[in-house]
């Protein structure tokens, strides 16, 4: 699929990694064009932070290589890749009486040479996004006043005011209601598709990730089983052998969707 | 109320700019008072100084080169001056301890006193000038500021190890300086009954107190807290996306872990030096940040200098009222404790729940 024309935006090759003797993550390999959508789907402990973890060099990988856009992470500080690829973590921080705009504005920590404020341009990026996301409103407002929904929007615009070529997004729907849930994956795929932004989502929501997604990557005990469109790998058997329960496919829209109609008593 | 009322206007100033006019307005207002309670501390006292006289022998003092030649100018000269260069100095360092402390620690309700640093010091202070003369050495107070700093690093550091060590979470570092404190405040018991004659020297630095306050030991102080506060200050941004936590602010470019452990250290230092002469002051620490950040928000560029001068404001009265205790002075440690613990049970019982202490 991936044409060989085109630099991929996130090549890993056989990387490894364990926090102890066990190996937590083995034999990952991975190649991501720009502007993919493109989701990890496993159960949890599956490795699907801790690979995000190493893509972003916050954890030191034993083995193998990442190359974001071309360029090998090992030879880059971690402001250089803060510069080219954001993660959206799963929830804000606890409130420290810090304004929506504030939090937003941080985003841009990686690109200011100034010692204390943001230049006007920084704040020009900040209020586009703010305003593309629909907070605009919520500026003054403090990060804790917010509802789960409006969170995550802000949580996004802070990703996107970061300028990223590459954004790893971390559960972002764990706790948000339905619709909010397809609303993050709509924004998610929309700047793919406008602005050619690269998105790694982690979830084990396998409906939304079916439905949005260009590519999913079934990741399980560490390892990536397979690879491809949702109808060749999310199957009933994938299912069952990666989550441990068994499932019925039903299709809408041509869109895969699955019910988990097993029980999960009469497993093990 | 008053921040929806500012969104609605078109005409406001929004983002950094509002930020920026913001903390010039606090500075400037801050340092207007701060001016007048120097000039009222310089009243107050066992001798009574007329306001009009003080500016009087100001003058003078400036005049004759530092030499006056009247009495209320020389105690203004040698004893309130340096009193009052005192009091600012440790109220904006122990401020901005308690600030950066909250903001690497990642919760609002730690200072320096809870960690264990403050009650470090003290033990480092005692060793160094009591301990002296259960071996033999020299007796002297020039030893202060090396016991304190001794002191309030190693237990900080201490501290810091038994609360890594237990996750890193603030309810680790609360435990594990209150396990610290005890253990050296009982070490610091030891040593005082062992030289029991000797403590009377000791108990009011134990209280915290500027009465001794000289200019030599201003000179100490002034220095490295000064130099501290500017590196602070420079680092405002930074800490500002410490906000965000320790993985979170490694996404943002920022060795966080390496980060965290040299401000915290960089804390430790400047409580020392806050304690070094004038004795244990608490809650100046946790108080402060916290009242500028309901006032002007979470933003370090902001808090920072607004915690610099609400802190030094701060001190300053509660030195002024134990300047006119009644009979003698008040020990100003005790004044900052009995303001300061109905406070933090305030805070704890309204925001605990949400700092998951």
């Amino acid at each position: 699929m991936p044409c060989d024309d085109e630099k991929p935006m996130l090549d890993v090759k056989n990387l490894a990694f364990s926090y102890t003797d066990e190996e937590t993550l083995k034999c990952i390999e991975m190649l991501i064009k720009p502007g993919e959508f493109v989701a990890l789907m496993g159960p949890n402990g599956s490795g699907k932070t801790t690979l995000m973890r190493c893509i972003n060099k916050v954890m030191k990988i034993n083995n193998g290589s990442v190359n974001i856009d071309g360029d090998d992470i090992l030879s880059m500080t971690m402001e250089d890749i803060a510069k080219i690829c954001t993660t959206v973590p799963a929830d804000t921080p606890l409130d420290f009486a810090l304004t929506v705009r504030d939090f937003v504005s941080l985003g841009r920590t990686p690109f200011i040479n100034s010692l204390w404020w943001e230049s006007d341009e920084d704040e020009a990026i900040v209020d586009k996004a703010m305003w593309d996301l629909g907070i605009t409103k919520y500026s003054e407002r403090r990060l804790h006043e917010l509802s789960s929904g409006e969170r995550a929007r802000v949580l996004l615009a802070k990703g996107v005011v970061q300028t990223p070529k590459l954004m790893l997004v971390d559960e972002p729907s764990a706790h948000l209601d339905i619709k909010y849930k397809v609303q993050v994956m709509e924004i998610l795929k929309d700047l793919t598709r406008r602005t050619g932004l690269t998105v790694l989502i982690a979830s084990h929501d396998i409906n939304l990730l079916t439905r949005f997604c260009d590519r999913i990557m079934l990741l399980s005990k560490g390892k990536i089983l397979d690879c491809g469109l949702a109808k060749d790998v999310v199957t009933k058997e994938s299912i069952r052998e990666v989550f441990g329960i068994e499932v019925e496919l039903v299709e809408c829209n041509d869109t895969l969707y699955i019910l988990p109609t097993g029980s999960t008593m009469n497993i093990q | 109320m008053n921040d929806s009322a500012i969104s609605n206007n078109p005409q406001e100033l929004t983002g950094v700019k509002k930020t920026r006019r913001r903390a010039t307005l606090i500075v400037i207002s801050g340092i207007i008072s701060l001016f007048f309670l120097f000039l009222i501390s310089l009243n107050v006292g066992a001798y009574p100084i007329e306001i009009g006289d003080a500016i009087h022998q100001i003058w003078q003092i400036i005049i004759t080169g530092g030499n006056p030649e009247d009495m209320s100018g020389k105690v203004i000269l040698n004893l309130r001056i340096p009193r009052a260069i005192a009091v600012i100095l440790v109220g904006a360092g122990l401020a901005i301890a308690g600030a950066v402390m909250q903001a690497m620690i990642h919760n609002p309700l730690v200072d320096p006193y809870v960690t264990g640093v403050s009650s470090g010091a003290s033990f480092g202070v005692v060793l160094f000038t009591l301990g002296g003369s259960l071996t033999g050495w020299a007796f002297s107070f020039m030893l202060a500021p090396i016991g304190a700093i001794a002191g309030a690093v190693g237990a900080f550091f201490a501290t810091m190890v038994v609360a890594e060590a237990a996750g890193g979470k603030a309810m680790s570092y609360v435990l594990g300086g209150v396990i610290i404190a005890a253990g050296l405040s009982s070490a610091t018991t030891i040593i005082m009954s062992l030289t029991a004659d000797k403590i009377h020297s000791i108990t009011g630095w134990m209280f915290g107190s500027f009465a001794d306050i000289e200019w030599a030991d201003v000179c100490i102080i002034a220095i490295p807290i000064i130099a501290i506060l500017i590196v602070v200050l420079l680092e405002a941004r930074k800490l500002n996306v410490m906000l965000l936590g320790e993985s979170q602010a490694q996404y943002l470019g920022l060795d966080s872990r390496k980060y965290k452990r040299n401000m915290l250290m960089l804390t430790a230092v400047l409580t020392a030096f806050c304690v070094a002469y004038c004795g244990v002051i608490g809650f100046v620490g946790l108080i402060v940040p916290h009242l500028c950040r309901m006032v002007v928000g979470g933003d370090h560029r902001v808090l920072i200098p607004s915690s610099i001068i609400v802190g030094s404001v701060v001190l300053m009265v509660a030195d002024v009222i134990c300047k006119s205790g009644p009979i003698g002075e008040l020990p100003i440690g005790a004044i900052t404790s009995v303001v300061g613990v109905p406070f933090f049970i305030y805070l704890m019982m309204k925001e605990g729940k949400r700092y998951a202490m």
